[in-house]
């Protein structure tokens, strides 16, 4: 048996194994081969490969967003809010990692988000390896929340089959109430940098930390990850009243419906803007100007149309003639902008009006410089002056608003009628050295430091007492020649209706964490007394009768059943002569004891004739018949049945929040009236009050009175020269106080005659 | 007489080659420790379980290991009839994978039958090295001639030739005629055409390089003459085709003499790609060191040397050409996978034996290890 196997058992010969050895012997050397390779790899490069290895770790990593904080009004409304939004992210490297995924992740992303399936299946193949597509961004999370369950493990839509999709964090900015207050709030730059107001000034508070994800190496070379999580920003609660907001930018909107594109082609004025302040407390509780923006879309071309285009320097372009008020944006420039000139535009569409622009006060400075009389003893109140209608100081003839003469006018009387003359008189009784001191107390030429990004600064364009001559006294007595801007303009006159107490004005009242816990509460303010009480107390009662004395200028704008006080302005600009002015009113409510303060200006009105304060006052009238009630004021005065009719309306207006264009065609109707009627005022109360002013008046040898009254425009017709007179005040229509100061003294045009009321 | 008998007989019956088996089960856990180790990260972002890999690896492990055993009692000189059949079979798997061919990463190379997926090239190896083996025996002394030689180089040619044109597997078709030639080196006398063919080949090969080297466009080029290119300076391909090798590179020079320590590579967090197949050792280098990667290579060198052992001790020349032909095997794949991984010669996809993730390639492994077992079963008798 054996042997015959081994017959047929072919041997494993002698040659054989030594051929067997010597095969193995290569193996051998080739094993050696190959462990030398790998001793000279890491000999020779392992450093330099052990460094490129620790280089392309990725240490950096993701950063992980912060949300940035609240922006909320006195009442807890939501100004403006961060939303978490997701970016689709595609990674094709995973997606087509099997082909068993394509097929469903494309199908599901074309359901889930609207995309085309043509497009992703194009990207896919021609970028097979890229990790980092964006397919759609800033999605909701409703939006995505069903593309998430089908990534989402353990979720009953889970597909395994969807691949590639992730969805990247970040946060958007939105402001639920679109335009409110979109001056004072200010956007954010899509990196989360805030930008004009709110959003600038408190960037730092607002903005928290981000997280962020990264690597390091730790002791041993070992790559560890951490992740530090995101710090969301503090919220800010501002002392602004949304609804009080509402109500003033709802009138400032009316008052561009009714006159936009009246006189010329544009907006109701250049500008217009409305501060209302707490009086006690600095508390801002609404700022607003027209026109605004959407603070969602800033960059909405629609809301320049009908403003006065700017150069590249911020100022507004002129326009042909001197008369012409600007260059207004139409359809066809905006067109033909450069990015520049659009972005130009749009600073000038973003500034706050109330705290960066400046310009002459007019009469409105009155008040100041009679208290500065009472305060430095200058004058007592009692004194009586000579008004002939014009006043000649230092070589200059300067004109009052009634250039036939008020006759004798007392203090009161002075800022009642706003006689310009007794004004100058009362300057010149102060002197330069005091007048100047006063007008640095009362902040003017000074940032008010308001809490809001933007402010003005008017330093250096007030005057001194070494550069101030007696004719820029007297100018200055009368709020010509000095430039404020309007928040300083308000700060003080709080100041001289509570008692002399100067609050440094603030929109923030309060700092909180976004869990909610208080960081800081902002109190008010008090810089400095400016008058004292009694002081105080006159200019109270002087003011009071702007409104409610018989001659008063400001008798438009006292809303139905209050009584307040304030002071008219109507101020040139320059050049003189040019037929444009900056009207305004400046009051206070309630009338006896004042809680809050309201400032409007109206940047040359879209008007033939800018030079009527009832362009400001209405605006007054029509924001504080609203905001008393609302503020919770008890009416003090009687209603004359036409006021209650018109509260009526109000009132349904408000329970129904009837249509707006309901609401203008009512305003436009009272508004027609009132300018085909111009001897009456809006009810029949005022114009009783009226008809026995005409006949005190007459007493008073108001020269206008006696002219005819032109049948189209309501206005007096001077018959020597052809002016028109505003029945209320005896000013003339297009005159001017001021001479042109240009030359040599005298040489005032004889044509130019009265203004600022 | 008795007590003779009685100790004899154990001795004759049950001879294990223990130092083989202890080595194979040696590669074949510190493969699982390293598979999963390389492949944790990945398995964890690509599949959400970090033991992915390890799991698919367990189970053809223990399916090899069965097959080892049983090949091991199986007695190896039956399979001198099988040995038609099998090649045949090979064959027919590789005909199948045509139309019924699964195709992962653009590449042909998987058929699943029954949930399993096999790669029919692995079991042309098993089939090439019976088949060859059979054939040296049968045509014995035609060997001699040109003509016997030739049909002892044809039929492993044909299985080359179809593995690489169906499959388009270069070093599958490199390994089996590899196999084949060493099978042969051995059995036949005179090393003169053996050095002839080696130095040809490698002058072939210079000739392909230089030209390549040299030429200007690159970019018409068949991927596998880039590869040449990138084998040149695969700094000068980094981001592309060089990716793979230059990050091999980096993870063998970080490593240092003791390496980072088990688990600490960063190499395999997605810098080379699917590290678990053919770039392990890489790893390897760079979490064990220079002192780890000679090590395995030492038990590698043991396991050959074991396998010469056997063959040279064979009861016969079928059983030694049957374990030539594996560890022929073995010794081509560990050399080619390390000289790709060191940047010796141009990446072709070979993978490390017993340690490389691949479910058929360890079960045919395996059984190949059996075979031998079975041979050194038979030592003595």
């Amino acid at each position: 048996m054996k042997r015959r196997k081994e017959k047929n058992k072919q041997k494993f010969t002698i040659g054989m194994r030594k051929k067997l050895v010597v095969l193995f012997v290569l193996v051998l050397l080739a094993f050696v081969g190959l462990g030398v390779r790998l001793i000279l790899i890491t000999k020779n490069n392992g450093e330099e490969y052990q460094k490129q290895v620790l280089s392309q770790q990725q240490y950096d990593s993701t950063t992980i967003p912060f949300r940035r904080g609240e922006i909320l009004d006195s009442n807890n409304t939501i100004l403006a809010y961060s939303e978490k939004v997701y970016n689709v992210i595609l990674d094709a490297k995973i997606l087509l990692r099997d082909s068993k995924y394509l097929e469903p992740t494309v199908k599901a992303l074309v359901r889930c988000f609207n995309l085309d399936g043509g497009e992703i299946r194009n990207y896919l193949s021609e970028h097979p390896s890229s990790q980092y597509y964006i397919l759609a961004k800033k999605l909701s999370y409703s939006e995505i929340s069903e593309f998430q369950g089908l990534i989402t493990p353990g979720s009953d839509t889970y597909d395994e089959n969807i691949q590639g999709v992730w969805f990247e964090e970040s946060y958007i900015r939105k402001y639920p109430n679109g335009s409110l207050a979109s001056d004072l709030i200010g956007f954010t730059s899509s990196d989360n940098t805030g930008m004009y107001g709110l959003e600038e000034y408190y960037n730092s508070v607002l903005s928290g930390t981000p997280g962020r994800e990264y690597g390091y190496l730790d002791d041993d070379s070992n790559l560890e990850r951490t992740t530090i999580s995101a710090t969301d920003g503090d919220s800010i609660v501002t002392t602004i009243d949304g609804n009080l907001q509402t109500i003033v930018e709802k009138h400032l909107k009316e008052f561009n419906e009714q006159y936009k594109n009246n006189a010329r082609e544009g907006n109701g004025a250049n500008n217009v803007g409305c501060i209302i302040m707490d009086v006690h407390t600095g508390d801002i509780l609404a700022m607003a100007s027209y026109p605004g923006f959407d603070l969602n879309n800033p960059r909405d071309t629609s809301a320049l149309i009908g403003m006065p285009a700017v150069d590249e320097k911020g100022n507004k372009v002129q326009g042909e003639s001197v008369y012409d008020s600007g260059v207004y944006i139409t359809e066809e420039m905006l067109a033909d902008f450069t990015d520049e000139q659009l972005y130009q535009n749009y600073n000038a569409l973003w500034k706050n009006f109330c705290i960066a622009d400046t310009y002459e006060p007019g009469s409105v400075a009155k008040p100041f410089t009679v208290a500065t009389g009472l305060e430095s003893g200058s004058i007592t109140g009692d004194e009586v002056y000579n008004c002939l209608g014009k006043l000649e100081v230092g070589g200059w003839e300067i004109k009052c608003h009634n250039t036939y003469g008020d006759g004798y006018v007392s203090v009161s009387r002075g800022i009642e009628i706003s006689c310009n003359v007794a004004m100058m008189y009362v300057a010149q009784a102060i002197g330069v050295n005091t007048f100047t001191k006063f007008q640095k107390d009362f902040g003017f030429g000074l940032k008010t430091n308001i809490d809001l990004a933007g402010e003005a600064r008017t330093e250096g364009l007030t005057y001194s007492a070494s550069n101030m001559t007696s004719t820029d006294l007297a100018t200055n007595s009368f709020g010509q020649g000095f430039n404020v801007d309007m928040i300083e303009m308000i700060t003080a006159f709080c100041s001289l209706i509570n008692g002399g107490y100067y609050y440094e004005p603030h929109v923030v009242k309060k700092i909180v964490s976004s869990s909610g816990a208080t960081i800081k509460n902002i109190e008010p303010r008090v810089l400095r007394q400016t008058i004292s009480q009694s002081t105080s107390d006159k200019i109270i009662e002087y003011c009071n009768q702007v409104v409610a004395g018989a001659e008063g200028t400001g008798k438009t704008a006292r809303p139905a059943g209050y009584m307040i006080g304030g002071k008219t302005g109507t101020a040139q600009t320059l050049p003189r002569g040019n037929h444009q002015y900056v009207v305004s009113f400046m009051g206070y409510a309630p009338a006896s004891d004042p809680d809050i303060a309201i400032y409007v200006v109206v940047d040359r009105p879209n008007a033939l004739y800018q030079d009527d304060a009832k362009f400001a006052t209405r605006i007054v009238r029509a924001v504080l018949t609203e905001a008393l009630p609302y503020l919770n004021y008890p009416m003090t005065e009687e209603l004359s049945e036409k006021e209650i009719a018109e509260l009526e309306t109000l009132r349904e207006q408000l329970v129904t929040t009837a249509v707006a264009e309901d609401e203008n065609s009512e305003e436009g109707s009272e508004e027609a009236e009132n300018t085909e009627n111009a001897g009456d005022t809006e009810n029949t109360e005022e114009a009783a009050s009226e008809a026995s002013s005409d006949t005190t008046s007459v007493d008073r040898s108001s020269i206008w009175e006696s002219f005819d009254k032109d049948p189209t425009t309501g206005y007096y017709v001077d018959p020597s020269n052809g002016n028109l007179i505003d029945p209320d005040t005896g000013s003339v229509i297009g005159g001017d106080a001021l001479p042109d100061f240009e030359g040599e003294p005298g040489e005032a045009s004889s044509e130019s005659s009265s203004a600022t009321n | 007489m008795e007590r003779v008998k009685t100790l004899r007989k154990p001795k004759i019956e049950s001879y294990i080659d223990y130092s083989l088996v202890f080595i194979v089960l040696f590669l074949l856990a510190f493969g699982l420790v390293m598979l999963y180790s390389t492949s944790s990260y990945e398995a964890n972002l690509d599949y959400g379980d970090s033991a992915y890999y390890f799991k698919h690896q367990l189970g053809p492990t223990i399916i090899g290991l069965g097959a080892m055993i049983f090949m091991s009692y199986f007695p190896y000189r039956i399979l001198k009839r099988f040995a038609f059949p099998i090649y045949v079979i090979a064959l027919f798997l590789l005909l199948l994978l045509i139309p019924f061919g699964k195709v992962i990463n653009n590449a042909k190379r998987w058929i699943i039958i029954m949930g399993i997926s096999i790669q029919p090239a692995e079991v042309a190896k098993f089939a090439t090295i019976v088949f060859t083996s059979t054939l040296i025996i049968k045509l014995q002394k035609r060997l001699m001639q040109p003509k016997g030689y030739a049909t002892a180089l044809a039929f492993p040619t044909a299985l080359a030739f179809l593995v690489y044109s169906i499959t388009s597997n270069l070093s599958s078709a490199i390994i089996i005629m590899g196999i084949t030639v060493i099978m042969l080196f051995v059995s036949t006398p005179g090393y003169k055409r053996y050095i002839i063919a080696a130095l040809s080949v490698l002058a072939l090969a210079t000739v392909i390089v230089l030209i390549v080297a040299n030429s200007a466009n690159s970019s018409g080029m068949n991927y596998r003459f880039k590869r040449i290119l990138v084998w040149l300076d695969p700094a000068a391909y980094a981001s592309g085709k060089g990716f793979q090798t230059l990050q091999a590179l980096y993870a063998i020079g970080s490593g240092g003499i003791f390496g980072k320590g088990l688990g600490e590579s960063m190499q395999k967090m997605g810098f080379i790609p699917e590290a678990q197949n053919d770039m392990i050792f890489s790893i390897i280098c760079e979490e064990l060191g220079l002192f780890g990667a000679i090590a395995v290579m030492l038990m590698f060198l043991l396991l050959i040397w074991r396998l010469m052992v056997i063959a040279n001790n064979a009861p016969d020349m079928f059983g030694a050409l049957l374990v030539i032909g594996v560890m022929g095997h073995i010794a081509i794949q560990v050399i080619l996978n390390i000289a790709v991984v060191t940047n010796t010669i141009p990446n072709t996809g070979i993978t490390l034996p017993f340690i490389s993730y691949g479910g058929s390639a360890v079960i045919v492994q395996l059984a190949e290890i059996g075979m031998a077992l079975n041979v050194a079963r038979n030592i003595g008798r």
